[in-house]
């Protein structure tokens, strides 16, 4: 320890630069000549670099670990500037604000960067055999490592712009994965749908960092704690935002109804913690800006995993967290968050129920899981919720890669994407995928909330907490006294989100267990499995390179086989020949879903609140989130007695959904389902199709985009292109025409014109020219100057009386003349050229009658 | 002899070259053309020089002209033969290689 921390000293603590770096150099080296290292070398590099991090984090972990130790009970933070980056002087608050290249390591995100390095690392690793036979390899873990290095900059970095550099990060990583076999069309449109949706997001960040500046002159953590009591004390009017939600125009008639007497006004808290929660809502995939996570499957399955459960989609809940003490500061806040939250997880969980493709209830398992979070997070139990992103990282991260798993087995004689992830093409992989089906077993009941495993207590916590919290207004009293009202949040709500949540659990066992068994139960329904085929298996090693080479995981192999990808739809073999068993998955893929399994089962001791006072998470965080939970968060006075009361709901929960599945889909093989659907066809159909979310947006938004781009590519292709671009095109074209005629390549054509050119020419050198220019000032003198020429000499007639001034021609090539108001005088110039030519020309001069007498006195 | 007399015969040649550069197809014609102008105003330089023997400009000038007359039928047969090779004429209009 000693020896880690004279390495690494606490007041500069570089360690976070390796922590940061590696991954980045990994994604520089396999990006940059990973084509040209080879397979073995890109995984080992990709591996190194993140393997590197994690025991790097460690390291770091541990030295925090004793920073605090050492300085007793407090918030510890280690420091590391890379550089200095921005610095204004007199920001709103009289402060400086200070913008530096600056990270941290606090205990929040301590945590967080043992997750995202640790799964990620797991993540790698199984990733290393899943791609095994993808053309883009190098590719692959290129991004793969670029997303690590995004998410830590997230999640380390000390001030807001810092993390805002990592939120892009992840946002374009995630685009770039997901879209990761971009000539499969469904798929690019999944990346780009993920990226538009989080763009959508970033826009609510982006204006939550203006507010925050300009209200507490401040964007690292530190600043905003210390100055965010002002965003809601409203010292002064300007603290206070009046918002017209539709407008400040004048309705007229049946339509004033939309324009309210007076503006809503908002304290400035309120105002960051929307925007705030527009940002987290569009990274952690809450409503209304879910819909691209599931979507987001489309890319290879290891990248689910890394989005799903270890990083992108936390980063919301990680903000909120990161910044509890401004959220608490606006109960109306809280109470959106918490009910986005269980809208959110209701939502979700009700898509989840009839999803045949094993990825998409997955997907909305993960929607509805981070709805969880936000329900924690907004009831004010920031520790639940985040001890709920830890427990969820380890499941889902494991339910993910068996799913791949799974695919991957499927992949043996279904070709099609569709068809390999269909749960109804599964079934009895129990007996064929042994570690497979047990650490998804695992996960699915974490995930579900068997009591003892990671989930439950997850799980439990929050629930528990949505019922007893109570957000409340730490400056209602004294805004009272000044005759401002605030809102407050009605006792009921935290009950009615307890009742969601308790329904939510209920179905996420259900659905959990459906597809658990239809997967690994019954009988198998992909192909016939030909007699003896089990034994004439080679082993894993050389499977996955021989009978296996060109379809790892998805129709990328067919890249190798045809080169096309249209090709893939039509390459259906007959099912109904025997085929080969499903099989395991190699070591490499099976470690990580062990070893993320074990912790599924026993990370709930970390914080096992229902059952013991030890809990250690909850202490470690306490000082992050001490102030915050403080200030806002009102607990019921029975809470402790309630505690083992609220359990029995939650564990009932988990008895019936297992229960239903059980009788449902093991017991009856999914029969009572069908008639359930065929009951109810409507129903079972929006479901399926998820509640036509899409459809509306598709309907209202998209359509208002679509009808606004197609004006302007109607403008584009009429306006600017007809008119603007032809017309111009066509004149000089016609100009073209005319001038191409000039240009007959006969030698006496142009010779002709030189001669006439000539002719013109010393004409115009022959024939003298008369002119002249004329200068005046205004007390009335006038210089007229003639223009010169070749051996040209002038006679004046300046007096205008038709006689020369002088007899002869002389050099002088202008005259002054003087003229008093009210007279004119016509002045003669004589001009004769080398050739003795002559020729004349009458200036008229003329001086108004002055305005008034000062004018003429002056004169 | 008074200057007048070579500054006319100096002008008759002028015009007859110019004429006959205007007129004649034959790019060799062309080229005696050109040469006939040139000399008519080597002719007009000398005949200065004469009529002002005090100094050599005119001498000197007519030098000059010389040199580059030399040079300029040196480059202009050059590419009357590079002509007749690609089109087999020395027909001036049908030379329009230049169009386009």
């Amino acid at each position: 320890m000693k020896l880690l921390e004279s390495l690494f000293p606490t007041n500069d603590f570089s360690l976070i630069a390796v922590i940061l770096g590696m991954p980045l150099i990994g994604a520089f080296v396999n990006g940059i000549w990973g084509r040209r290292l080879g397979k073995p070398a890109v995984r080992l590099m990709a591996l190194a670099a993140v393997g590197t991090s994690f025991i790097a984090s460690l390291i770091a972990f541990l030295i925090l670990d004793h920073a605090v130790q050492a300085a007793g009970h407090g918030h510890q933070r280690l420091y590391f500037t890379a550089w200095e980056w921005m610095h204004t002087n007199g920001g709103r608050a009289g402060s400086n604000v200070v913008i530096d290249a600056r990270f941290s390591i606090d205990a929040l995100n301590g945590v967080m960067m043992l997750i995202v390095t640790g799964v990620g690392f797991l993540i790698h690793l199984y990733a290393s055999s899943y791609m095994e036979n993808d053309p883009g390899f190098h590719k692959f873990f290129a991004y793969l490592n670029l997303f690590i290095f995004s998410m830590l900059v997230l999640i380390l970095g000390d001030n807001l712009p810092v993390l805002f550099v990592g939120w892009e990060g992840v946002g374009l990583c995630s685009y770039l994965l997901i879209g990761f076999w971009y000539d499969h069309m469904p798929n690019a449109a999944a990346g780009k749908k993920a990226f538009i949706a989080n763009r959508i997001g970033d826009f609510g960040l982006i204006c939550a960092m203006f507010l925050l500046v300009h209200y507490t002159g401040a964007l690292d953590w530190t600043g905003i704690q210390n100055n965010a009591s002002i965003l809601a004390d409203n010292p002064a009017d300007a603290y206070q935002i009046h918002v017209w939600p539709l407008g400040g125009g004048t309705y007229q008639g049946f339509f004033k109804f939309l324009q309210p007497a007076e503006p809503f006004t908002i304290s400035a808290a309120t105002a960051v913690g929307l925007a705030l929660l527009l940002g987290c809502a569009g990274k952690s995939a809450q409503i209304p800006l879910y819909v691209w996570l599931p979507d987001a499957m489309a890319g290879p399955t290891p990248v689910s995993a890394l989005i799903h459960a270890a990083t992108m989609v936390t980063a919301g809940i990680y903000l909120v967290c990161r910044l509890s003490f401004v959220f608490v500061l606006s109960p109306f806040v809280m109470t959106v968050v918490l009910c986005v939250g269980a809208a959110t997880a209701l939502l979700a969980a009700t898509i989840a129920l009839v999803q045949t493709d094993i990825k998409k209830v997955l997907a909305y398992s993960t929607v509805s899981q981070l709805g969880f979070m936000f329900m924690g997070v907004g009831a004010g139990a920031f520790t639940a919720g985040f001890f709920h992103v830890l427990t969820h990282a380890f499941f889902k991260a494991c339910l993910f890669l068996g799913a791949g798993s799974v695919i991957h087995a499927m992949h043996a004689r279904i070709h099609d994407d569709d068809k390999a992830q269909d749960m109804r093409n599964m079934g009895g992989l129990k007996k064929y995928m042994p570690y497979t089906y047990w650490t998804f077993l695992v996960s699915t009941l974490a995930i579900a909330g068997c009591p003892l495993l990671s989930g439950f207590f997850s799980k439990d916590e929050i629930l528990f907490r949505a019922f007893v919290n109570h957000a409340t207004s730490p400056v209602a009293a004294k805004l009272a006294a000044r005759h401002i009202s605030v809102w407050q949040q009605p006792e009921w709500i935290g009950k009615a989100v307890y009742a969601v949540g308790v329904l939510t659990a209920a179905m996420t066992a259900f659905y959990m267990f459906r597809c658990f068994f239809m997967t690994f139960h019954g009988s198998f329904r992909g192909w016939a499995i030909g007699r003896g085929s089990l034994l004439s298996h080679p082993d894993h090693g050389d499977h996955a390179a021989a009978s296996h080479a060109g379809h790892g995981d998805h129709d990328h192999g067919d890249h190798d086989e045809h080169g096309d990808h249209d090709d893939h739809g039509h390459h259906h073999e007959d099912l109904t020949v025997p085929g080969p068993a499903p099989h395991e998955s190699p070591l490499p893929m099976t470690a990580p879903l062990i070893i993320l399994a074990t912790l599924a089962a026993v990370a709930g001791i970390l914080n096992p609140a229902p059952f013991t006072h030890m809990l250690p998470l909850e202490h470690w965080l306490e000082p992050v989130f001490e102030d915050a939970v403080k200030v806002g968060v009102k607990v019921a006075e029975n809470a402790e007695h309630l505690e083992y009361g609220l359990m029995v709901p939650g564990v009932l929960a988990f008895v019936v959904g297992l229960g239903l599945a059980w009788a449902v889909y093991f017991k009856a093989e999914g029969k009572p389902a069908k008639r359930w659907a065929e009951a109810a066809p409507g129903l079972h159909r929006a479901a399926y199709n998820k509640w036509y979310v899409d459809e509306f947006y598709e309907a209202t938004v998209l359509s208002a985009v679509d009808a606004l781009a197609e004006t302007a590519a109607a403008f584009d292709q009429w306006f600017v292109d007809g008119i603007l671009a032809k017309l111009s095109s066509l004149i000089v074209a016609a100009l073209g025409t005319v001038l191409r005629t000039l240009q007959t390549g006969v030698v006496h054509v142009y010779a002709a014109a030189m001669v006439v050119g000539f002719v013109v020419i010393s004409w115009f050198f022959v024939a003298p020219h008369a002119q002249a220019s004329t200068e005046s000032t205004p007390n009335g003198d006038y210089v007229v100057t003639a223009a010169p020429g070749m051996g040209y000499t002038y006679r004046w007639d300046a007096d205008g009386n038709g006689e020369p001034d002088k007899p002869d021609f002389s050099e002088q090539s202008s005259v002054k003349v003087h003229l008093d108001p009210g007279k004119d005088v016509k002045v003669r110039l004589e001009v004769t050229n080398a050739f003795g030519r002559q020729a004349t020309v009458e200036i008229p001069l003329s001086r108004p009658q002055a305005q008034n007498t000062m004018e003429l006195g002056q004169n | 002899m008074p200057i007048t007399h070579y500054l006319v015969l100096g002008a008759l040649l002028f015009t007859i070259g110019g004429i006959g550069f205007l007129v004649r197809r034959n790019v060799l014609v062309t080229l005696m053309s050109i040469e006939l102008m040139l000399n008519a105003v080597n002719l007009t330089l000398i005949a200065f020089n004469g009529a002002y023997p005090e100094s050599h400009t005119g001498q000197m000038f007519a030098f000059f002209l010389i040199a580059a007359e030399a040079a300029e039928v040196a480059v202009g047969l050059a590419i009357v033969l590079a002509l007749f090779r690609i089109r087999r004429t020395v027909r001036s209009d049908e030379a329009d290689l230049l169009k386009n």
